[in-house]
């Protein structure tokens, strides 16, 4: 009996191996394979929770992904990424309603948008080092706040938000949940891709470079306001993208898509997975999206385990989760490498 | 014509005056020691040929081009590369991940900024190993650079400013804190490259550098006290006088005991 539990115990480790192992070469074919894996999970979610909650994950990681490149990679805090959500989302709305009749075209006004939101704050804020740069954007995210409630009203329909008409064009209907569903999922994919791309380049390695020594990295040659500056248009420009996203999930744009203090939110759901890993910004994107979902539903202060949490990673397991399972995964490689050179020595 | 000139380089920090009014020149594949006591702006000096900070007053010249106000990294790509005191390499990545970067800038992937983010780090791997031999730490690629020891640490930290192909290295101090087998990998690391590239070099210890270098340079209280060959400026009583006090003076005036 505690043989077959022994011997279920090293398959699963054996199976823990062997996956750590696939996802830690590259390769083309890997890729797909991890694309196919994120759909898979995202797929088992669906009857749990839904296709408009699953879709509304997904919605979430691709943020999640968008702060992990600024923060995880590049090391640099930002209290302001929702404002590229929130120009995302209402630039979606005010074109549904105002421009066009298609989605397609919305979402690609509302990445530009987003993406020229980024060039503009980004050029000011890069240049600020610390823990001002975070309240920079922080200020910048207030202000996009501000024009939404005040100025900008009439146009914006500032507290009650703003319901979009048109959702469906030609074959792309975003009335039906399934139909959104698919192609959230299908736009997560190809930021993970393009994010899996970018990160593992020579820029990747840059990021995370200047992540550990700015000043040092301009010793090397590299004028490294810029490289800071593409990253946070890059950064800008997925978030709008999911912005544009979450107005078409919801058929429906309201302030708190840019709300400053759901920032907080991003930068937790990060470090819970593992900040710096794209698939710790995934993991981090559903789990806080689970523990934010489920848990009210069974205690009223439920936040408080959220802080319990935050305790821990910092305290305990600063790589995250998914830094967790990495570290977990390597000291069974090791084991099972050095496991193996002893029998090869007793043959 | 030299490949770097200073005139009247001045650095001010409040009252201090670091460096004051240096006049040097390095001339091109000559390899320059920069001697002096601690505290007498050796680093503040190469701080400011490197772009670290600003002159307070004076001039710089590089290949005849006036680079003063040139930030750190055009200073670079004109080919001014330097190594810092402590050693100042990435610790998080892994040894050959720190090349990637000066690898991918040498292969002019840098000039394609689509191209350099999408070429795989790994593409730089041969590039990179190769850069790594000429330091002998080939073996070590796939380590942490935070896990080699430090005087490892100092040859990749050459490796990376080797692998931007300098046209004048400045090496801050490059034997501190390392062992004596260390010390002797270093070296004759450098002497490898004496001839081939211009070296100015910093060195608190007049003898770890004396049979190395062409030209020596001592510096005092931010000046440039005495420079010419090794021979000459040893028996230089100014520099006797900087390094052990001005006992020899006072012994001249007549003082004794001292």
């Amino acid at each position: 009996m505690g043989n077959v539990v022994k011997e279920r115990g090293l398959v699963l480790e054996k199976t823990f191996v062997a996956v750590g192992k696939q996802l830690t070469q590259a390769g083309v074919g890997q890729k797909v394979l991890e694309l196919i894996l994120i759909g898979v999970v995202f797929l088992i979610l669906v009857p749990f929770l839904g296709a408009h909650r699953a879709t509304d994950f997904a919605i979430f990681c691709i943020i999640v992904l968008s702060f992990d490149l600024l923060y995880g990679y590049m090391g640099r805090l930002s209290f302001g990424h929702l404002l590229y959500v929130g120009v995302g989302a209402y630039t979606v709305g005010l074109a549904l309603r105002y421009l066009t009749t298609n989605p397609l075209l919305a979402i690609v006004l509302g990445i530009v948008a987003a993406c020229l939101a980024g060039m503009a704050v980004g050029a000011i804020t890069v240049r600020i080092a610390g823990a001002a740069f975070a309240l920079a954007n922080l200020a910048f995210n207030r202000v996009g706040w501000f024009l939404v409630m005040s100025p900008l009203k009439d146009i914006t329909g500032g507290e009650n938000g703003l319901s979009i008409r048109n959702l469906s064009f030609w074959y792309v209907n975003f009335r039906n949940p399934t139909f959104r569903f698919w192609f959230v999922l299908a736009s997560l994919l190809l930021v993970f891709l393009l994010l899996r791309v970018f990160t593992s380049s020579s820029y990747g390695v840059l990021l995370r470079s200047i992540k550990e020594d700015e000043k040092r990295v301009r010793f090397l040659g590299y004028n490294t306001q810029f490289y800071k500056w593409v990253t946070f248009v890059l950064a800008a420009t997925v978030a709008g993208f999911g912005g544009a996203l979450t107005a078409l999930n919801y058929g429906y744009v309201n302030p708190n898509t840019l709300d400053v203090h759901a920032n907080a939110g991003i930068v937790f759901a990060c470090l819970l997975g593992g900040s710096g890993r794209l698939y710790g910004a995934l993991l981090g994107g559903i789990i806080y999206m689970l523990i934010t979902n489920l848990l009210p539903v069974y205690f009223q202060r439920w936040e408080f385990f959220l802080g319990v949490a935050l305790l821990l990673i910092v305290f305990r397991f600063r790589g995250g989760i998914w830094g967790g399972l990495e570290a977990l995964y390597s000291g069974l490689a090791a084991r099972a490498k050095s496991g193996s050179s002893k029998e090869g020595m007793s043959r | 014509m030299s490949l770097l000139t200073t005139s009247g380089l001045t650095k001010r920090f409040g009252g201090l005056v670091a460096v004051n009014s240096v006049d040097l020149r390095i001339e091109e594949n000559e390899t320059l020691g920069v001697i002096g006591p601690n505290g007498s702006g050796k680093t503040t000096l190469f701080n400011l040929l490197s772009g670290f900070f600003p002159p307070t007053a004076g001039r710089i010249f590089f290949q005849g081009r006036d680079v003063t106000h040139l930030s750190p990294e055009e200073r670079v790509k004109m080919g001014m590369v330097r190594t810092f005191q402590l050693v100042s390499v990435f610790n998080s990545l892994k040894v050959w991940e720190n090349l990637a970067p000066c690898v991918a800038w040498k292969s002019g992937m840098y000039h394609s900024l689509w191209r350099f983010m999408t070429t795989p780090a790994a593409s730089t791997w041969a590039d990179s190993l190769e850069a790594l031999k000429l330091v002998g730490l080939e073996g070590q690629a796939e380590a942490i650079a935070g896990e080699l020891s430090y005087g490892d640490r100092r040859l990749l930290e050459i490796a990376l400013a080797l692998s931007l192909r300098p046209k004048l290295l400045l090496l801050d101090e490059p034997f501190s804190g390392l062992s004596d087998v260390e010390i002797a990998k270093v070296l004759a690391l450098l002497k490898s490259l004496k001839g081939k590239i211009t070296i100015g070099i910093i060195e608190h210890k007049i003898s770890m550098i004396v049979d190395f270098v062409d030209r020596l340079c001592v510096m005092n209280e931010g000046r440039i006290i005495c420079e010419g060959n090794p021979s000459e400026v040893l028996t230089n009583p100014l520099v006797n006088e900087c390094y052990w006090g001005k006992q020899e003076t006072l012994e001249r005036a007549g003082v004794s005991g001292v």
